[in-house]
């Protein structure tokens, strides 16, 4: 019996480790470069996700706004917030592009269409990126340190049962194959 | 393969290309290396060893000068559409067939650098990546965003510009196109032929200039006896053109069978 | 209770089993195969809008109009533009990839600019009377031209040089009109004129090609006459005979065709006219050819210059680089800025003082003049430069397009219309706006714009939007007046042929120039063989055996003046006695004044 317990205490080890630890210890978080408030943007400045992250006429995706957009009002400062304060200070008035972690970058070999899939296959945008447009504030951006992606989309506590939260080939396959367009490596891979 | 729930019109992408008007002038390998990000040779790089996806070959007639005549003849990827050679040997799934498309694709980032498929490939068009990509400095910057650069130790082919083709899906998506029709785009070479001796579309549309000129007279395809049906379609109104389409190698010329012509 | 050795290696054991059931190590090999998707050394493509930009080619005279793709500002790609009523869409492969040129690893950025400036004025401190400052324009007709022709009519020694040429100036070929063309080597379907015009009036004609190699054109031609190397002026005076009805005597033997070839071609081209003769280097007694088949006035047509402002009539005339006396140019300034016909370097050192001349080479690489100048002053490269291309060979009409700068020049560049403008002291800073408003004012010709690809009459358009077209990707074409005036050819002396007894082989140039392009080019001259590489050269096997060279190895070119180290490729497709060499600075420098050469065993 005694012989048996030290591999039992290497195999407890591990698993805690595995288990526990290192699901953790993979990631590092850092914050997003401005606390940006999706809420407060949705009440006074655009109705419509499409308002700000617009579609080119060529069907490319425009993504995060860039700097000159945000100074299209913030030229000054307007509110009284903090973030507000920092963000014109650091930002606008050095007209320096804010450097944005995305959490649904992808690798460079993906394609991928946002307008096939909100225009064509009538996705809403929740779909992907959850409640992101009705947040207060931006999460922290948790990188994995080997492969260096995010660790999720918009990874909020409910979310993680019911919808997609990482968004890796194996769940855009999965709803491909469902829907019957999973056609070749090509049609996602460039 | 395609799911029973959603009916789509496949399309057979070729081409035909008119070696009667083919000048050999080399701006379809050019805009081929553009478009695709192919970096350019490494100092040590030869015709054996660069990377070429469309490789124009002067063939000639075998006879000696001055009766010896030339003509140009562009080799690509041919997209065999029946047991596909690169496909059945891939020990890595690395290559497929896109049944919408009829193209032959290839996922550099799956590749195991066997290059088993090279081998398989009757019509050499498959390169390998001897060398790490190297542009000179600040020449990145001119690379295209719709293609992925590749790695050493990958091997790498034409697949029509799949760039363009994507950029064409997403631009149909944009007007609102259904996606269950096949979209219209033009690979770079097509485009860069000067001389329009490149013609591109869907074979499947018996009413497109390919598939017209497909069927014309003087029209062969490389290797026919092999029946990889290949979606790349030749004209010639030369006998001896034609007959070089069954040579082993594009440069394997007539005078001396199976020894490397440099001029090639 | 002690620890041993042996439980530990059981933790050990323990720990690797209990791992296997964890996600841990699968995450870290899914982990590592995504980073290494993109390995560190394989750049990522930036990414951002797409957008298109427009401009004209500058590498070539024929100033093709390009649709630039550019990803934010910066091109990642360039086509043609389809629409174009000229240019027709077509690009050649070395425009097809300018864009590349500004990250050229022989790119030079800065130069020696005050030393240069220093000497040059010492110089012409101490510039005796007989003793000229000269400026070699490859490309004239530009406004820059009219710059230097300024400047140098400052001084009273100032002498404007361009390479000999007859077609081109005043005299253009139209294309268009010609049922024959008898072409003595040009490289009519590879680079000559306007590739775009070519292909669009090769139906129209039959083409004759006399070149000794079976060159691309030669592939293309109808006919194609292998003659025997150096020939061309003997088939020349052959046809001449056939067509005066005199006797062939001994040209059969000569060009090595049969005397029924000759006079074949000699009746194509008296009954199916208008018929056309050109000739690659130009040599008059070809170029007489065209009297005796009529057609000037109808394949060979005057052109007229696009107005220049009245003010700049103050100008030195342009002078043949063989009409200054040797010995007489003690600054001479080349401006490569705008590539064009090379000159062998001997040519041009012979017109140089014994004694410390300045030879300032203005030129983005040192590849070409800078080779043999003391000082090489860096330009900006398309896509970088601002400069306007005149109309091409082939042109009837005339033309105004600029090359717009599609990215910005680095900050040390010199222009060298400006810095020669500057040593004179004359005010030369907005030049092309002048050229373009003196255009508006003559009001002649159509404008087309490229983004929207239409036609406009000139008049209608005002000075501001005219100037604001032509950057944006324009070109102005000039009407072609309804009376054609009956050209005339000035012939000079036929030009001497060198021999050289001692050496074997019979230099030809089979591949037209090109000048140094885009590292990508590597395509066709290294990873595939399909055009001729400067270092190469291509023999027949037998010769080659004769030379005791092989094929794959190195071997050195010797010429009358100097020797290259090659790379042998043996093609049985190549004539006998004849080292075919590709056309560049280098080849040019050695074979251009003596056509025979030695191969040799490096």
């Amino acid at each position: 019996m005694r012989g048996i317990f030290p591999f039992a205490a290497g195999a407890a080890i591990m698993l805690v480790a595995g288990w526990a630890g290192f699901p953790r210890a993979i990631y590092k978080s850092r914050p997003q470069p401005v606390d940006f408030s999706h809420k407060v943007h949705a009440d006074k400045a655009g109705q419509k996700c499409e308002d700000c992250h617009a579609f080119r006429p060529d069907g490319t995706f425009a993504g995060i706004p860039t700097l000159d957009k945000c100074a299209g009002c913030h030229a000054a400062v307007m509110g009284a917030t903090v973030a507000e304060k920092n963000f014109v200070e650091q930002y606008v008035t050095p007209a320096r592009e804010p450097q944005w972690a995305v959490y649904a970058r992808q690798p460079e070999n993906v394609f991928f269409s946002h307008i096939a899939h909100v225009k064509r296959a009538q996705l809403t945008c929740d779909t992907c990126h959850g409640d992101h447009g009705a947040s207060d504030h931006l999460l922290p951006y948790q990188e994995d340190r080997v492969s260096g992606y995010s660790r999720n989309i918009w990874q909020t506590a409910d979310r993680v049962k019911t919808t997609r939260a990482a968004m890796t080939m194996s769940a855009c396959v999965e709803c491909h194959r469902q829907q019957g367009l999973e056609h070749s490596c090509l049609d996602c891979h460039k | 393969m395609i799911g029973p729930n959603k009916q789509i019109r496949a399309a057979r992408y070729g081409m035909t290309i008119d070696v009667d008007r083919c000048t050999g002038c080399g701006a379809c390998m050019v805009a081929c290396a553009v478009e695709n990000n192919v970096p350019p040779a490494h100092a040590g790089a030869t015709d054996r060893n660069g990377i070429t996806w469309i490789r124009v070959y002067k063939i000639d007639n075998g006879l000696p000068y001055p009766e010896t005549r030339s003509a140009f003849i562009p080799v690509m990827c041919q997209h065999c559409g029946n047991e596909t050679p690169c496909v059945h040997v891939c020990p890595q799934q690395a290559v497929d067939v896109d049944p919408a498309t009829g193209v032959v694709g290839e996922m550099p980032q799956r590749c195991l650098g066997c290059r088993y498929c090279m081998a398989a490939c009757p019509y050499h068009a498959r390169y390998f990546n001897w060398w790490d990509p190297a542009w000179p400095k600040g020449m990145e910057k001119t690379l295209n965003p719709d293609v992925t650069p590749r790695m050493r130790g990958v091997v790498e082919k034409c697949n029509f510009c799949h760039g363009r083709w994507h950029a064409a899906k997403q631009q149909a998506a944009a007007e609102g196109k259904p996606d269950t029709e096949p979209v219209q785009y033009l690979p770079a070479c097509a485009e860069a032929c000067p001389i329009k001796a490149i013609q591109f579309g869907d074979l499947n549309d018996p009413a497109g200039a390919p598939a017209r000129a497909a069927q014309s007279g003087g029209s062969f395809r490389l290797l026919e006896k092999l029946h990889t049906d290949p979606k790349i379609y030749y004209r010639s109104k030369r006998d001896w053109v034609r007959a070089s389409a069954n040579a082993p190698h594009p440069f394997a010329g007539q005078h001396e069978a199976g020894k490397e012509n440099h001029r090639g | 209770m002690t620890s041993t050795r042996r439980d530990l290696f059981k933790l050990a054991g323990g720990a690797a089993v209990g791992a296997l059931f964890t996600p841990a190590p699968w995450r870290l090999v899914t982990d590592t195969a995504l980073w290494s998707e993109t390995w560190p050394g394989v750049p990522r493509p930036a990414r951002g809008e797409i957008r298109a930009k427009y401009t004209n080619c500058s590498l070539c005279p024929a100033g093709c109009a390009v649709r630039a793709r550019c990803v934010g500002e910066q091109p990642v790609a360039l086509m043609g533009v389809l629409e174009h009523p000229f240019t027709h869409g077509a690009l050649c492969p070395f425009g097809l990839a300018g864009h590349h040129l500004p990250y050229h690893p022989a790119r030079i950025a800065q130069g020696p600019v005050k030393q240069a400036a220093a000497a040059i004025a010492s110089a012409l401190a101490r510039c005796a009377a007989n003793e000229r400052i000269a400026v070699l324009d490859l490309r004239p007709g530009r406004t820059a031209s009219w710059t230097y022709r300024r400047a140098l009519a400052q001084w009273k020694n100032g002498t404007y040089l361009t390479p000999p040429r007859t077609l081109g100036g005043n005299l253009a070929v139209n294309l268009a009109a010609a049922k024959t063309v008898l072409s003595f080597g040009t490289p009519l379907l590879d680079g000559w004129g306007t590739p775009g015009n070519v292909i669009a009036a090769r139906e129209g004609f039959r083409l004759i090609q006399a070149e000794t190699v079976e060159s691309r054109t030669a592939v293309m031609a109808d006919q194609w006459l292998p003659i025997r190397p150096g020939s061309e002026p003997a088939l020349a005076r052959a046809i001449a005979n056939v067509l005066g009805n005199q006797p062939l005597h001994d040209a059969a033997l000569e060009t090595g065709l049969t005397e029924a070839q000759i006079v074949a071609a000699a009746r194509e081209l008296a009954d199916n006219g208008p018929a056309l003769v050109l000739d690659a280097r130009e040599r008059p007694e070809i170029l007489a050819l065209n009297q005796l088949v009529g057609s000037l006035g109808h394949t060979i047509v005057m052109r007229r210059e696009a107005p220049v402002p009245a003010e700049w009539k103050n100008a030195v005339a342009a002078t043949e680089l063989s009409a200054v006396p040797d010995g007489s140019v003690r600054v001479l300034l080349i401006d490569e800025s705008a590539p064009g016909p090379y000159l062998p370097w001997s040519a041009v050192e012979k017109k140089l003082v014994a004694e410390n001349p300045v030879v300032v080479a203005f030129a983005w690489s040192g590849e070409g003049y800078g080779r043999h100048a003391q000082f090489v002053l860096p330009t900006a490269v398309y896509p970088e430069m601002v400069d306007d291309i005149p109309a091409a060979v082939d042109s009837p009409a005339a033309m105004f397009r600029l090359s717009a700068a599609l990215v910005p020049p680095p900050a040390d560049v010199v222009n060298p219309a400006e810095f020669v403008a500057a040593l004179a002291q004359i005010s030369a800073t907005n030049t092309l706006r002048e050229r373009a408003d003196a255009i508006h004012k003559s009001g002649r010709g159509t404008l087309f714009t490229y983004a929207d690809a239409k036609s406009t009459a000139l008049k209608d358009v005002k000075a501001d939007g005219f100037w604001k077209a032509l950057n944006e990707g324009g070109c102005w074409m000039d009407a072609v007046p309804e009376r054609q005036e009956i050209p005339k050819l000035a012939f000079g002396p036929p030009a001497a042929t060198l021999t050289a007894d001692n050496l074997p082989l019979a230099v030809v140039m089979a591949e037209a120039p090109a000048g140094l392009g885009s590292p990508i080019l590597s395509k066709m001259y290294q990873e595939s063989n399909l055009r001729l590489a400067e270092d190469r050269v291509v023999l027949h096997p037998t010769v080659a055996r004769e030379c005791g060279v092989e094929d794959g190895g190195r071997a050195i070119l010797e010429a009358g003046c100097g020797r290259l180290d090659v790379l042998v490729c043996e093609d049985p497709g190549s004539p006998q006695g004849v080292v075919q060499v590709a056309a560049g600075p280098r080849t040019l420098d050695l074979c251009g004044s003596s056509p025979r050469a030695k191969v040799v065993r490096a």
